[in-house]
């Protein structure tokens, strides 16, 4: 396998599904009940798990399995609590962003985000204990 | 002749990878589906032999493309492509009709086995 030509197909395709998620966090801000914006952050998160798997990328493949499966609840409730949830998605974007910048730049596997893996898992994370850097 | 194969995957780079893993042991990939609809029109046009299927996918769901192909062709062969989590999917997909499921990240020999599997399968 040409992992360099891999790598480059995995950064391309990641960034989009990145900006796609941007673009449906920005809309969930202003319509919390958005289901079609919730969708596309799930099946974002579920692709860049697939992909990142694939190529040994484990520390990005766990941050998008614990976003994924922190959009389960919201997708079936067909809404997202936006005092809490955005925040944490929010945050999980820019860590996803960030270990995507540490591959371009390196080409290595990025170190794994502890903080924001047990965040994702904590049903109790909201904004309430963290507030997103920057974003909001 | 080669088996004909029908990738459906919404990830361009998962459907790369199959394709390099698949065409060098004498399968040709017919097609490539970004989607459930694409995938069940592809289908549809082209009665491949074999079709991988990812299970997420925008539009429509891998399991509601494996639901619409069946109802096209019953005996079609259709082998699920799943990541960790997703084993109560996978037995949904199962009982739609798909015939087997490969795991992400995809092992080429697993991949090439399980095609293989499926395509001698008596229907």
């Amino acid at each position: 396998m040409d992992l360099a030509k891999y790598r480059a197909l995995f950064l391309e395709e990641a960034a989009e599904h990145l900006a796609e998620m941007s673009r449906a966090l920005l809309d969930l801000e202003k319509d919390v009940a958005s289901s079609g914006s919730i969708d596309v952050v799930f099946r974002a998160a579920h692709s860049i798990k697939g992909m990142a798997a694939s190529l040994g990328y484990d520390s990005i493949s766990e941050v998008a399995h614990k976003l994924e499966d922190r959009m389960e609840g919201p997708r079936t409730a067909g809404r997202i609590e936006g005092a809490t949830d955005l925040p944490l998605l929010f945050r999980a974007l820019e860590g996803l962003e960030r270990m995507l910048a540490a591959v371009r730049e390196t080409g290595e596997p990025p170190p794994p985000d502890v903080e924001l893996v047990a965040a994702l898992a904590d049903p109790a994370e909201g904004a309430l204990k963290k507030k997103a850097p920057g974003r909001r | 002749m080669k088996p004909r194969v029908l990738v459906a995957d919404d990830a361009a780079f998962m459907r790369h990878m199959i394709k390099e893993i698949i065409e060098p042991e004498g399968f040709e990939v017919v097609r490539e589906a970004a989607d459930g609809v694409e995938a069940v029109e592809a289908f549809r046009e082209l009665q491949p032999d074999i079709v991988t299927m990812d299970i997420v996918m925008p539009r429509s769901s891998g399991i509601d493309a494996v639901k619409k192909i069946v109802e096209i062709d019953p005996q079609a062969r259709i082998v699920m492509c799943s990541a960790l989590g997703q084993e109560t999917l996978v037995m949904e997909a199962i009982q739609a009709g798909a015939k087997d499921f490969i795991v992400k990240p995809f092992k080429p020999d697993a991949v090439l086995a399980t095609l293989k599997k499926v395509l001698e399968k008596e229907l």
